[in-house]
């Protein structure tokens, strides 16, 4: 039987199609089968997000009723911008992350859903969390992030690179004896560079400027979230120390260094004596094949040798104030927080360290690298980026780019740089 | 058949005029013309009206703007960092638009007259139909320190290895020389195209004059050319005001020092990376006055330069 239609059922149904499809396309969450549905994302590598597999496929299987949808981006700061457009669109996903230089920003936004009184029927509590990381996830009284997990700059040193540099005295050990001062640090690094070797490498944003400061004693931010390093005669002194060691060469910013010849690189190939950085590299070491037992660990030096809190790197996850299905959304939120959770997805060739209670055998486990118990210390001395520099977007790495380059590059002074820096977060945060 | 049959009808009705379209033709024409200007109305009306009343507020992207005056223009006009935008902007302008339409006219006239034409024109097209990512990406990896170029250099001329896109002085060079090799197969389409149009008698006259053929490129074919090369100029330097996926993806952060930042990497930084829609706005609306003054003063430049036959 045919069957014939006006034009104007055709104009009908054609923008009907498309008005629907447009829909569909834009929803964030939702499912039409009855079962509960759970959008997340976070950014990362395709390497990266193979980390995510095992605890996915552990939570379908336990949660049959609940549709997981993961939409990763690959690169940070793009999963940023994709993530606030979304947000003020009302299509942000339901579950997300936000890094460390982001979340309080967001959470001003009044975009996400408080969680602490949300947390009593699930499988994690507030206080499992390290309190030290926990403070930039809360605003006027209410929590609205938790730590996935966390990354403490530790100094990876390689054993061979200080061996030809006639460096004898082995940091950890040094570290051990709390013996592990920064001259006796400035005196390593200043063998590397007369061995023809690089000293020690550093990646440019906020963890790295502020450990510099607090590990020899300095302020950063008062208690009531004002910066005050240009007025911390400890905190300039260092600044302009380390700054002398970049400019002399010893030291390098691993952003600025060429591609193919990056921090992991001179690492594996012993061209470098410290990198300050996470977990994730023991990936890099053993992706490279070079006999692992050369590298170790050791906390930042400071000026008494003991240990002095630094920054912890950290990523946190939220819930969109908007989910349509609050009840799958805590469900997914928690299991991944949890200590399962975090055991799922850091095991093995996981890339951070956990942020929660009894999770850290996953650190200790392996017996790698030998001082591998320094990024747990590391992690419970030290502290999350400053509530008041993440609260504005971009801040901390506007401060990282614009003035403490120029800083390592000679090009300022520590005093009128950490003034500059002081002028702009009050700009910033009027 | 007779002939009266097959011979046309005596032009006695003057040809159907517009008025007399059936209301339904009009209704087709408008459902056919509707998916364009949708997406104008869409992408590119609603946005600009969106942005212009943005750039007179403060918006983070959230809530409700806040009105400010001419606040965020008083910022963008007194920002170091939209005067080195402009600068870098303009630089890679003026260097890529002359260069790469001289070497596209060169390489069209070439062309011309060679044999297996195709072919050379599947080469030199390539990079304009290839994603500009993927472009960036290879380019990345050729213009490492250790990659192909810096290392062929390194050992052919005896020179330390180059950093093409890690030292201030070369990363904007590298861009533009990036952009003049991606952009110049379009721009060689299009010439090649002008030049079917030069006729080969007034070729011959001016060899018959005794013009060699130096002066007959330049004195000839050039001024025959010059109403492409102002449409092309034109086109080519709004494209270059508008730099910004090559940038973006070929160099980190805007390279060493804002060594390549661009004004719309500029808007962009603002925009998405700071959440100043506001202030963003406004670099804009200043991007598009420049454009205007600069498209201006290439309009009032033909007159001169600009050869019209006929």
């Amino acid at each position: 039987m045919a069957i014939t239609i006006s034009r104007r059922q055709f104009g009908f149904f054609a923008g009907a199609a498309v008005a629907a499809s447009s829909l569909a396309a834009c929803s964030g969450s939702g499912s039409g089968s009855g079962k509960g549905k759970v959008v997340w994302s976070t950014w990362g590598s395709p390497e990266d997000l193979k980390s995510f597999d095992t605890f996915q496929e552990a939570f379908k299987k336990s949660n049959p009723d609940i549709d997981l949808v993961f939409q990763p981006t690959p690169s940070y700061s793009e999963y940023h911008s994709k993530l606030l457009t979304q947000l003020s669109s009302g299509t942000a996903p339901d579950v997300f992350y936000i890094g460390d230089d982001r979340v309080a920003s967001v959470i001003r936004n009044n975009v996400l859903m408080p969680i602490g009184d949300k947390l009593s029927g699930t499988s994690i509590s507030e206080g499992d969390f390290a309190a030290n990381v926990l403070d930039i996830g809360r605003w006027e009284g209410k929590l609205y992030a938790l730590p996935n997990d966390v990354n403490p700059d530790t100094l990876w040193y390689d054993k061979e690179a200080l061996k030809a540099a006639g460096i004898t005295d082995d940091p950890a050990q040094l570290a051990a004896d709390d013996k592990w001062t920064t001259e006796v640090f400035f005196e390593m690094t200043a063998k590397l560079k007369a061995a023809g070797l690089t000293g020690a490498v550093y990646w440019n944003y906020w963890a790295t400027h502020d450990g510099f400061m607090t590990a020899q004693g300095g302020k950063v931010y008062d208690d009531q979230g004002k910066y005050v390093a240009h007025q911390d005669q400890a905190s300039v002194t260092a600044m302009e120390e380390y700054a002398q060691r970049f400019q002399s060469g010893e030291m390098k910013l691993a952003d600025l260094l060429p591609e193919g010849a990056g921090s992991d690189t001179l690492l594996v190939t012993h061209k470098l004596g410290f990198l300050a950085a996470g977990r994730y590299t023991i990936g890099s070491i053993r992706g490279a094949g070079v006999d692992e037992a050369l590298y170790d660990i050791v906390r930042w030096p400071s000026i008494d040798g003991t240990a002095k809190p630094t920054g912890v790197a950290a990523s946190y996850l939220a819930v969109n104030a908007k989910t349509a299905d609050t009840d799958a959304a805590l469900k997914f939120f928690s299991s991944f927080l949890d200590a399962d959770g975090q055991k799922l997805r850091l095991s093995g060739a996981g890339n951070a360290v956990p942020s929660i209670k009894g999770a850290d055998d996953i650190v200790l486990s392996e017996n790698y690298p030998a001082h591998a118990q320094t990024m747990l210390d590391m992690r419970d001395i030290g502290y999350s980026n400053f509530a008041t520099e993440a609260a504005v977007p971009d801040l901390s790495n506007q401060i990282s780019v614009e003035l403490m380059q120029p800083l390592y590059e000679g090009k300022s002074d520590a005093k009128t740089t950490l003034e500059a820096v002081a002028k702009l977060v009050e700009e910033k945060t009027a | 058949m007779s002939a009266a049959a097959i011979r046309p009808a005596p032009p006695t009705a003057a040809p159907p005029a517009r008025k007399s379209w059936r209301a339904g033709d009009r209704r087709w024409g408008m459902l056919f013309v509707a998916p364009q200007a949708i997406g104008m109305l869409l992408f590119t009306l609603i946005p600009f009206v969106f942005a212009f009343v943005l750039a007179f507020t403060e918006w983070n992207g959230f809530g409700l703007p806040r009105y400010i005056g001419f606040d965020n223009f008083r910022d963008q006009l007194t920002s170091p960092l939209l005067g080195r935008s402009i600068i870098n902007t303009l630089i890679i302008a003026v260097i890529t638009v002359p260069i790469g339409l001289f070497l596209a006219i060169l390489v069209a006239t070439a062309l011309n007259k060679i044999k297996g034409r195709p072919f050379y024109m599947v080469l030199f097209f390539t990079p304009v139909v290839t994603s500009t990512v993927a472009i960036a990406l290879i380019w990345q990896q050729i213009l490492r320190p250790d990659g192909v170029l810096s290392d062929f250099m390194s050992r052919t001329l005896g020179i330390p290895q180059i950093d093409w896109l890690g030292d201030p002085r070369l990363a904007l060079l590298a861009v533009c020389a990036v952009t003049i090799w991606s952009s110049m197969g379009l721009n060689i389409v299009i010439f090649m195209a002008g030049l079917q149009n030069v006729s080969p008698s007034v070729l011959e006259a001016a060899a018959i004059d005794g013009a060699g053929p130096v002066s007959r490129f330049f004195k000839v074919i050039l001024p025959l050319l010059s109403p492409i090369i102002f449409y092309q100029s034109v086109v080519a330097f709004i494209s270059s005001l508008q730099t910004f996926d090559l940038v973006f993806i070929l160099v980190k952060n805007a390279g060493p020092d804002n060594a390549t930042r661009t004004i719309v990497y500029h808007i962009y930084d603002l925009g998405f990376a700071k959440s100043q829609f506001g202030i963003s706005s406004a670099a804009s609306i200043i991007l598009l006055l420049l454009t205007l003054l600069i498209t201006a003063l290439q309009f009032a430049a033909q007159k001169r330069f600009v050869h019209y036959e006929g």
